[in-house]
């Protein structure tokens, strides 16, 4: 027990020094993205488009004449975790601001937490809405401004059947649930449309690609991906093997960017669709400057960031957007304040690589939605672009 | 406390007591500026790894005591969660996203539909708006289903490795079945954004402070049980099957009925744990039921060492505390240092960190033989 | 060029000619006066051209060509195959990439115009690395057009599953014009099941027919030949004549009776081979742990790590060959082959290090082997972490895994069977070294009496780290195996530990023929429940069926009996 009180003196003398040091020059900002556990392999990522926009602005002087200090946590897939590191960044680091959390989970974990302490955190990855909280910025795309156009976009298509398959969490679920409202809105009856769910990180998809494969057996079938990153590969995998592909019965991803789709044999998977509001083929200058000037970082950057067949994908610029509008509203509130901050946040416009956007009175962005189909070197041609659609977080908002 | 506690655990547990229930709610009484001030969130966080503790303690009951591994004690601590969840969950009232009294997961995954006669809550969750009725909950829930596996598994005469891999299936099949939305328990997303529990705003210090030193106490009882339980003559078959069950069957006891007994006495406890737990972390979801928490609380006890009472606590305080630390200052290598702490300690320190000053006294008089 | 001529006369259909009146005078003419390099030079302007109403139209042309150039650029350029070379004047040629690559993995074009290497303007040939091409773009409209000239095309393929796709295809869109082309095919066909897919193909389009008694024969022939493909259209034709000719209909329903319930046998016939291959991609991922925790009794948490490993060395392996042969050459097809004895030594000697440092301390504590085996499986999973980056990596299957063959409307992948037949000699390797070999033996004696193994002459040491070498490395091949059907990133094991352990136990542990038909019996019940129950609430009741199970066998299918007390 002596040692438990020794350690939890050390414990105290070590968090107290890592308070200590703030120099005055820099603003301490939090990272809150999991680096190991099973979401590693997407929010890493995200980890690294972070230091690459902080990098970014530091080399343009900073914000308010400070540099951005960024305070790495990783809070390892593990949801309460992620609320202990919110409030550690918050409490213990005094970070001005976070961008973190990819799972609705993590999200839901610590909104209290910045409730409590009244801070600030940005969110970016689309997610299924239902949410809104003074203390979170979602530079995501809400339900609206990406399971509606893809669906749209597959009734004008001449689609009649949907198989809706998700991994079994609130997002498919509460997406899937919006879209078969929708659906039968446009008209197809209750018997052709499909849903069905899988557990995380579920393997053997024979099952559910033969159901695929007589469903579709009629023609003008198309499948409805809600699946997370890591069971998309077997998913995809059986798909191509079954003899699919996206002529006879197309699968529209929601959670599938460019990022994801490095790990997938693209060969066998031309065609199929995406929904995002940024794509890397995207050929705006903003865009080009962007994809240049992350490549160029990556070979200068620190270690721990993979540096091979890097490509960048929506949250990824979403993140990007997050740091431009959080300083961007700080050096128009002309203070750190989260108070001041948030005031000055509605409305800011940023150059952003897909076109404008703008922070809405509702937390989430106005922004381009497009529609990608994905190529043999693992981008997305853009085959339709809708303009600019305000995501609205209630369903029943936007479902009248 | 009789022999088994040697004096330097003992003054070790009164000091480390005294401070968790004493010192640090002090402490943090103190103005934010004092240097000896201990943070909220500090309280907390002790508050959490002293939940772990009460959860290691029950793993060791079973494993260190008895010799039943099992590696699906989360489940029991996560049940307990889950009721204590629901209550902090219906108490959040009209503060949540849609300003109703339905909690905000089921409003969006209308269950006003599958539940027309009670206005949209299910009714296994209504009588859980009352404090007793949850705090009942947390007990009997866990003890049942420790029960009723207990009784399958104990009278078929299931043991060894077989019985850790049947608890590790049994809160596998749990945690898919909490993951499921249409279980009413609110999905992968679990229960979160509490707002506060009997009446006590759970974002304040005051409460924070209680809950701490209530976990204190919750842990200092369960050792209390626990000590008690393995020092009388209960703790001797208790030893004794752990040792050699069919030796103790054939002096004529009923071994299967002990080890039931003691399974659901542990559930129980990790039910408490867990239950203290929710309003601390501020969220119960069903990967807290996944197969690798429980061999995490296993590792705890392991790295404390098992077959103690003190080990468990250290264990399960030092792990966590070393997590905590390592995921904030090296979030790249946090994986080799706890990674590498586990095999350390298997290998050289086989009593854990409780039995190193032995290992040690042991080593001295091996080298310096005593002069006689 | 009479020949030429006679030829192409001999070869296109009436009916070809009828579906492109149209453009029947310009491009049938013209490909009948026209010699290989005209069809190149339309097949050029189709890909660059900017409109794609044009492009559509272009491909419409093509599809009249018999030139082997057509169905191989077309293709291609499905494919994203097809490259674009921008010459400084903004002129562009469309090529291939060569098949040979030269030692920096640079590779030639090779122009669609012409056949020959891509030059720059002072006639140097270019070379490409892999980064710098540029593919033609396609978009899903356009490539919709590719695929139909590609059928119509595809009907005199000499392939006979290209035949049948390409028939079934056509059939489905219910337009008539093609009836006289399917028609024509029919009556030179030979194989079986392109003749099926014809008589589909001719029936469904007659469904939309204007004359009942054609609609009746149509019906008859789907009913007759099971028509899966036929189901929409007949239960569309049932519905519609309902009111107006109720005779049809009534034919329909029944049609559409007999298909359904050769879709029930066929689903039948689907989840048992779907079981076969799940229970052994369990076997495949268990039979390393089986040995090492079910013989020597490790409780082994770092298998899935092992696993792992042996994913991460196919995709080493596949790196490796494609930087020897570069992408799309046929010797890339056989990394596999290399990577299942290279992902075999790799885990094997990570395996022996392993146990070597670590594992031979705790065989007196086997519990304790838990925790430190869980130690090295997250330093396993960082350090893979670190090597290889966060993100899953991919593996491409070779073209001998990809694909399938239809077995009464069974899919049958071929990954999937190459899996059952790995698992079947996978475990006849083991079972012959268990029983056929002194190392076995010795194995064997081992796990039943260490001491008096010892005394017998058994060097101990070096048994115990041959054998969790061995299932470690049957662990690696088995991650070789798996990478061709799931992901590889340093979670991979994570996501099999379980599982595995639940296969061996359930089997009864150090009993080889328990995990065998543990995996098999938890593969087959799962895939007869998911249909009916949906994934995750099959895998619960699996999982329940399991626990259920254990209390009547508590020591697994296979029991090792003994006269001792405690097993």
């Amino acid at each position: 027990m002596k040692k438990t009180i020794l350690n939890l003196a050390a414990g105290a003398a070590f968090l107290s020094a890592a308070l200590v040091c703030p120099a005055a020059d820099t603003v301490k900002v939090g990272v809150l993205h999991s680096l190991s556990g099973t979401m590693a392999i997407s929010e890493t990522s995200l980890k690294d488009v972070l230091l690459f926009t902080f990098d970014e602005i530091n080399a343009k002087g900073g914000v308010l004449g400070k540099k951005i200090e960024p305070v790495i946590v990783d809070p390892a897939s593990n949801w309460p975790l992620f609320a202990e590191k919110a409030e550690q960044l918050v409490v213990k680091d005094k970070v001005s601001v976070v961008f973190g959390c990819w799972t609705s989970v993590s999200r839901k974990s610590v909104l209290p937490v910045f409730e409590k302490y009244n801070s600030m955190l940005f969110y970016p990855v689309q997610y299924e809405g239902e949410e809104l909280s003074k203390n979170i910025f979602y530079t995501a795309e809400a339900v609206n401004q990406q399971a509606i156009p893809a669906v749209d976009y597959m009734l004008a298509d001449g689609k009649k059947k949907f198989y809706l398959i998700g991994s079994d969490y609130v997002y498919p679920r509460t997406t899937n649930k919006i879209l078969k409202k929708y659906l039968k809105m446009k008209g197809i009856p209750d018997e052709d449309i499909v849903e069905i769910y899988t557990p995380f990180g579920h393997t053997d998809y024979q099952t559910i690609v033969s159901a695929i494969k007589k469903f579709s057996a009629g023609g003008k079938a198309c499948v409805i991906s809600t699946l997370n990153g890591d069971t998309n590969v077997p998913f995809f995998k059986e798909f191509a093997n079954a003899g699919l592909t996206s002529e006879n019965c197309p699968v529209v991803s929601f959670s599938l960017s460019e990022d994801e789709f490095r790990s997938l044999p693209t060969k066998d998977l031309i065609g199929h669709l995406g929904c995002w509001t940024y794509f890397m083929s995207l050929k705006t200058p903003e865009n080009k400057k962007f994809v240049a000037d992350f490549n160029k970082w990556l070979k200068t950057a620190p270690p721990g960031v993979e540096t091979k067949n890097r490509v960048t994908c929506s949250p990824m610029n979403l993140s990007r957007i997050g740091v431009y509008l959080w300083k961007q509203a700080v050096e128009k509130a002309g203070s750190f304040d989260v108070d001041k901050v948030r005031e000055a946040m509605i409305g800011q416009k940023f150059a952003a690589p897909e076109g404008e956007v703008t922070m809405q009175e509702n937390h989430h962005l106005i922004n381009e939605v497009f529609i990608g189909e994905t190529q043999a070197n693992g981008q997305f041609k853009i085959v339709k672009s809708l303009g600019k659609v305000a995501g609205e977080p209630f369903s029943d908002k936007f479902l009248k | 406390m009789k022999r088994t506690l040697p004096k330097a655990q003992l003054v070790g547990l009164t000091i480390g007591f005294f401070f968790v229930l004493v010192v640090m709610p002090l402490l943090n009484l103190l103005p934010a500026t004092h240097p000896l001030y201990i943070s909220t969130f500090t309280l907390s966080l002790y508050g959490k790894y002293l939940c772990y503790a009460i959860l290691a303690l029950s793993v060791d009951l079973l494993w260190g005591y008895t010799g039943l591994l099992s590696l699906g004690q989360c489940l029991f601590f996560s049940l307990g969660g889950y009721a204590m969840g629901m209550y902090l969950m219906l108490k959040i009232g009209t503060r949540g996203q849609y300003h109703t009294e339905l909690p905000d997961f089921m409003v969006f995954l209308e269950f006003a539909k599958r539940f027309p006669e009670t206005g949209g809550l299910p009714p296994h969750w209504i009588p859980f708006r009352n404090f007793p009725f949850a705090a009942a909950a947390v007990i009997v829930v866990p003890a049942l289903v420790a029960l009723i596996f207990g009784v399958l598994a104990f009278r078929s005469r299931i043991k060894g490795v077989y019985f850790s891999i049947l608890t590790q299936a049994l809160t596998y099949a749990a945690c898919l079945m909490f993951f499921r939305n249409d279980f009413t328990f609110g999905g992968n997303n679990g229960l979160t954004d509490f707002k506060d529990i009997l009446g006590f705003d759970l974002n304040s210090a005051a409460t924070r402070r209680g809950l701490l030193i209530a976990t204190g106490l919750l842990l200092l009882a369960t050792f209390w049980v626990c000590h008690w339980l393995t020092t009388t003559r209960f703790g001797k078959i208790q030893r004794a099957i752990r040792d050699s069950e069919n030796r103790v069957l054939f002096s004529g006891y009923a071994t299967e009925n002990f080890k039931l007994f003691i399974f659901v006495v542990s559930a129980v406890i990790a039910g408490l744990g867990g239950a203290l737990f929710v309003p601390q972390a501020g969220i119960i979801n069903p990967s807290e039921m996944a197969t690798d928490k429980s061999l995490e609380a296993v590792v705890w006890v392991a790295v404390g060492g098992r077959g103690t009472l003190v080990g468990p606590i250290i264990g399960a305080v030092v792990v966590n505390w070393l997590k905590s630390v390592a995921t904030h200052s090296a979030p790249e290598y946090w994986l080799y240092i706890l990674g590498g702490l586990f095999i350390v300690m298997t290998l050289f320190f086989p009593k854990g960190l409780i039995g190193i000053p032995g290992q040690y006294r042991a080593w001295r008089q091996r080298r310096n033989p005593p002069a006689s | 060029m009479t020949r030429c001529l006679s030829e192409i006369l001999k070869r296109s259909q009436p009916w070809l000619r009828a579906r492109f009146l149209p453009s029947l005078t310009v491009a049938l003419l013209t490909t009948l006066a026209t010699r290989a390099d005209e069809v190149r030079i339309q097949l050029v302007s189709a890909i660059t051209n900017e409109n794609a109403k044009a492009q559509v139209a272009l491909i419409d042309q093509l599809s009249t060509s018999t030139n082997s150039i057509v169905a191989q650029t077309l293709t291609t350029w499905r494919q994203g195959g097809v490259y674009i070379y921008e010459f400084s004047d903004d002129k562009k040629t469309p090529f291939f990439a060569d098949t040979v690559t030269d030692a920096d993995g640079k590779v030639r074009g090779i122009q669609i115009s012409n056949g020959e290497p891509v030059r720059d303007a002072s006639g140097q040939v270019v070379l490409f690395a892999p980064s710098e091409l540029t593919a033609a773009d396609t978009t899903s409209g356009l490539r919709k057009a590719i695929k139909t000239s590609l059928d119509i095309l595809a009907l005199s393929n000499p392939n006979p599953n290209v035949r049948r796709d390409s028939a079934a295809k056509l059939g489905l869109e219910q337009n008539p014009v093609y009836l006289n082309g399917f028609r024509a095919h029919l009556e030179s066909e030979k194989n079986p099941e392109v003749r099926k897919a014809l008589q589909e193909a001719i029936a469904i389009t007659d469904l939309v027919s204007s004359e009942k008694s054609i609609q009746l024969t149509a019906l008859k022939t789907l009913d007759d030949l099971r028509s899966v493909m036929g189901l929409d259209a007949v239960m569309k034709l049932e519905t519609a004549s309902k009111e107006k000719i109720p005779e049809l209909s009534a034919e329909a329903a029944i049609a559409r009776r007999h298909i359904q319930q050769h879709i029930a046998f066929s689903n039948f016939l689907g989840t048992l081979f779907r079981g076969l291959s799940l229970g052994s991609v369990l076997l495949i991922a268990a039979i390393g742990l089986a040995i090492t925790f079910g013989l020597m009794g490790i409780i082994n948490m770092a298998h899935g790590e092992m696993i792992m490993i042996g994913a991460y060395s196919a995709y080493v392996m596949q790196n490796i060959f494609l930087k020897a042969f570069g992408p799309g050459a046929a010797a890339f097809n056989w990394y596999f082959v290399a990577a299942l004895p290279f992902s075999f030594l790799t885990a094997g000697l990570i395996g022996m290090l392993l146990e070597r440092s670590v594992i031979r301390f705790l065989y007196k504590r086997p519990l304790e082997s838990l925790l430190a085996t869980w130690g090295v499986s997250l330093v396993l999973q960082q350090t893979m972490r670190v090597i290889f980056g966060a993100a899953n990596v991919q593996v491409d299957s070779p073209a001998w895994l990809s694909g399938n063959v239809n077995y009464q409307d069974v899919v049958l992948a071929y990954n999937r069977i190459f899996v059952v037949v790995f698992a079947v000699g996978i475990v006849l390797f083991t079972w012959l070294l268990l029983t056929k070999t002194s190392l076995g033996l010795q194995v064997r004696a081992l796990m039943q009496n260490r001491q008096m193994a010892a005394c017998m002459g058994v060097r101990a040491d070096r048994v115990n780290m041959a054998t969790f070498a061995f299932g470690s490395g049957l662990a690696g091949m088995a991650g070789a195996c798996l990478s061709q059907i799931g992901n590889i990133g340093p979670s991979l094991g994570q996501s099999h530990i379980v599982d595995c352990f639940m296969v061996v136990v359930l089997g009864g542990v150090g009993n080889l023929q328990g995990t065998v038909s543990a995996a098999l019996g938890i593969g087959v019940t799962d895939q007869v429940l998911q249909p009916h129950l949906g994934a995750v609430m099959g895998k619960i009741t699996v999982l329940t069926a399991i626990i259920l199970f254990l209390q009547w066998r508590p020591a697994g299918i296979f029991a090792t009996r003994g006269r001792g007390l405690e097993g």
